[in-house]
């Protein structure tokens, strides 16, 4: 009972998209998909999708083969979205939704009901040349979920939103696993990962370089970070003689250290108790999954993170 | 094969998103009123015409100043200039008034009134005995109606001294004439005029299926560029299968561009139907009938049969060919292939009217992409057997399965590639591996 991924691989040209790549994805879980551009996820997801069939490999959805499930089964959000510039949103909603078989009236109650919840129902009758790129997007993920589908499969859904509509489709989000369905999400965002996945894969070039849990991943280095905040002192010199600990960050509030695997962070604490030093903040942590990312794939393309509308910065 | 899942609903509803968006379409409905229009003024070409050159009849004054002239010798004149037609409503070239003893003075004020185009005087020579002619006209005097005219009085001179002599050749001059067909077997002979409107008529069906064909094609074709264009192809791709997408389009637009023909296909007979009582109103005079000319259920049937067919095939070329770019600019040099290969038939099929019995043209109206226009070409014609239209029809069907399977596979590969322009190779490569 899930979506299983086995050893897929798909070749466009020179350029290996996937290579090999396996996962297995729990029904009712969010799952992340990280990875720079051009690293696969687009690729993963229409290979899910059935719109792109793998060179090697297969998909299983509930041990059927992805080529038999019923198209009713998946909901897409695309990454490049579009819908029919001079057709009224009402109308090109309900024209999706008997794609998928559902009965108009239905459609259209449930339209309308989605439209109100994402504070847009007087654009109903309005052409979608009409919307900002905001609009179209809540109007595309209404699209996608309108037939009921039990997996959603989002390419970048909160890429170009505002924070408020950013909040809104969280808030979507959430309700639709609440509601049992099964999330499937690309992303660069690494705190929208960890505020809303269980699961994640990482992807670099076609392969899976981690996947697993959020917590899984996050311990996957072995590392653990400690924060730590004394009383007048900034700097902590003395963090340095310490074995196995690296200093990563300094701020004003805490420094952040990296403990290396094998070395007890509580000795950080120690030591600065042994110097007499007032412990205000004293934190174990995992590494965050920007510093894992970081680690296994490179630095992220920081334009990409830019909660900015992308037609603004284009 | 996921892409032949079933077709339906989906097709349809498809098919009545793209008729509405198509119909709804300011350039539609402009489109649509300025092809009425000028459909309808053209039916009205023949009333113009004949209201600014006059009705086409030669209107000629014969007036007899000659002595001993007998009045039947008017019917030998008329004869003469206007044939012995088997249809007495047939209309005639000349109409003769026959004037003995006329007044030439009011026939020439007629004449500068322009209210008749000659005047012929009859007289007689009184020394020969012969009678003489004078034609007082502005027509051309080497012209063909001064010909005419002349060789009627060819016949006026022989018959008058014939008599005089005291015999007649009244007989011979109105002889027992019979008009038989080539073989006995073959269908009853075509007067002239029959066959050349019967070439008329095919030329106009051919030009009808070509314009249909580049129009509404191009249409399916900017179509799917333009779903391309906007992304909206990837929702409907997990919506829909490739197949799906590939029928509703082609029947959407194809009933869109169906809707703009028939309302100019209306514009025409209604255009036809006036014909008479506006040649009345403007011309004066009974005017000409509304004749369709040698357009019988055998004809029209096959135009039917060769246009649907030859509309899809075509239709589902362009969609395969739109899939290609995701621009709608670019539409037209991706389907240059195909109004070049249109262009081939159409004009093999103009030149093969000519030679309608030629080898060549009966081997090109059984290849598929031709025989819309060559089959057609020769049904109107009248020189086809039924097992030979049946065989055509029947390869028609074929290619268009044929085209079908790879225009829902260049289709569904075509759709996912996004690019400057997608090359054929890259377009198989994708094929091979898509859904």
């Amino acid at each position: 009972m899930s979506l299983i991924i086995d050893s897929v691989s798909k070749r466009f040209g020179e350029v290996q998209a996937l290579d090999d790549v396996s996962l297995e994805i729990k029904p009712g879980e969010v799952f992340g998909f990280l990875g720079a551009n051009g690293a696969g996820k687009t690729t993963a997801m229409r290979i899910v999708l059935d719109i792109l069939r793998p060179d090697s490999g297969k998909i299983t959805w509930n041990d059927r083969p992805n080529t038999e499930v019923s198209r009713d089964t998946w909901g897409y959000l695309p990454e490049e979205r579009g819908l029919y510039a001079k057709m009224k949103v009402l109308d090109q909603l309900v024209f999706f939704a008997k794609l998928h078989g559902v009965k108009p009236k239905e459609a259209e109650r449930e339209t309308l009901d989605w439209l109100e919840r994402f504070r847009i129902p007087e654009y109903a009758g309005r052409r979608a040349e009409q919307l900002s790129k905001g609009n179209q997007q809540k109007i595309q993920f209404i699209a996608a979920i309108l037939h009921d589908p039990q997996v959603l499969l989002m390419d970048e859904p909160f890429t170009g939103l505002d924070p408020v509509n950013a909040t809104l489709l969280k808030e979507a989000f959430l309700e639709m696993k609440d509601r049992g369905k099964t999330l499937i999400f690309s992303t660069h965002q690494m705190e929208t990962v960890e505020e809303l996945c269980q699961s994640i894969a990482i992807l670099d070039r076609g392969r899976v370089v981690v996947g697993g849990t959020v917590r899984d991943v996050r311990r996957s280095s072995g590392r653990q970070v400690v924060r730590l905040a004394v009383d007048g002192d900034l700097e902590m010199p003395w963090l340095h003689s310490l074995e196995g600990v690296t200093v990563s960050r300094r701020g004003l509030d805490y420094t952040e250290t990296e403990v290396a695997h094998g070395h007890d962070p509580e000795l950080v604490l120690q030591a600065a108790l042994a110097r007499r030093c007032r412990v205000l903040r004293f934190e174990i942590t995992d590494p965050s999954l920007e510093t894992i990312f970081i680690e296994r794939v490179g630095q992220i393309d920081v334009t990409e993170r830019t909660l900015a509308p992308r037609a603004v910065l284009a | 094969m996921t892409g032949w899942r079933s077709l339906f609903p989906n097709a349809w509803y498809i098919a009545a998103r793209e008729f509405r968006s198509r119909v709804s379409s300011k350039s539609f409905i402009i489109g649509t009123l300025i092809l009425a229009f000028l459909a309808f003024g053209i039916t009205q070409g023949p009333v113009a015409i004949d209201a600014a050159v006059g009705a086409n009849q030669t209107h000629l004054t014969v007036i007899v100043r000659a002595a001993d002239v007998p009045l039947q010798s008017a019917d030998v004149m008329d004869a003469q200039l206007n044939g012995v037609s088997a249809d007495p409503n047939a209309k005639k070239a000349f109409a003769v008034i026959w004037l003995p003893n006329g007044d030439v003075a009011a026939a020439q004020a007629n004449l500068e009134d322009h209210k008749s185009d000659a005047l012929l005087i009859v007289d007689r020579d009184p020394v020969t005995r012969n009678l003489t002619f004078t034609l007082r006209t502005d027509l051309p005097a080497d012209g063909a109606t001064v010909r005419s005219i002349s060789g009627a009085a060819t016949i006026l001179s022989l018959s008058d001294v014939a008599r005089r002599a005291g015999t007649s050749i009244d007989a011979v001059v109105k002889p027992n004439f019979v008009v038989q067909p080539v073989k006995a077997s073959s269908a009853p002979a075509s007067s002239l005029s029959q066959e050349l409107s019967a070439n008329l008529l095919s030329t106009g069906l051919i030009v009808l299926i070509f314009m249909a064909i580049i129009t509404y094609g191009t249409w399916v074709a900017m179509s799917v560029a333009e779903e391309k264009g906007s992304r909206v192809m990837e929702l409907m791709l997990n919506a829909t299968t490739p197949l799906q997408m590939l029928a509703g389009k082609v029947m959407g637009n194809g009933a869109a561009g169906l809707t703009q023909y028939g309302i100019v296909l209306a514009a025409v007979v209604g255009g036809l139907v006036a014909q008479g009582p506006l040649h009345r109103a403007v011309v004066g005079g009974a005017g000409s009938d509304v004749s369709f000319g040698g357009l019988s259920p055998v004809v029209l049937g096959a135009f039917i049969v060769l246009f649907v067919l030859g509309f899809l095939l075509y239709t589902l070329l362009y969609a395969a060919l739109g899939s290609l770019v995701s621009r709608q600019e670019d539409v037209q040099s991706a389907t240059s292939p195909l109004m070049m290969l249109i262009m081939v038939g159409y004009f093999m099929s103009v030149f093969g009217l000519q030679t309608i019995d030629e080898p060549w043209v009966k081997v090109a109206s059984f290849v598929p992409f031709l025989s819309p226009w060559l089959m057609l070409a020769r049904v109107a014609v009248g020189h086809v057997e039924l097992w030979e239209f049946a065989l055509s029809v029947l390869l028609l069907v074929v290619a268009i399965a044929v085209a079908l399977v790879a225009a829902a596979r260049i289709y569904s590969a075509g759709v996912l590639l996004y690019g400057q322009r997608t090359g054929l190779r890259q377009v198989l490569r994708a094929a091979r591996v898509s859904r």
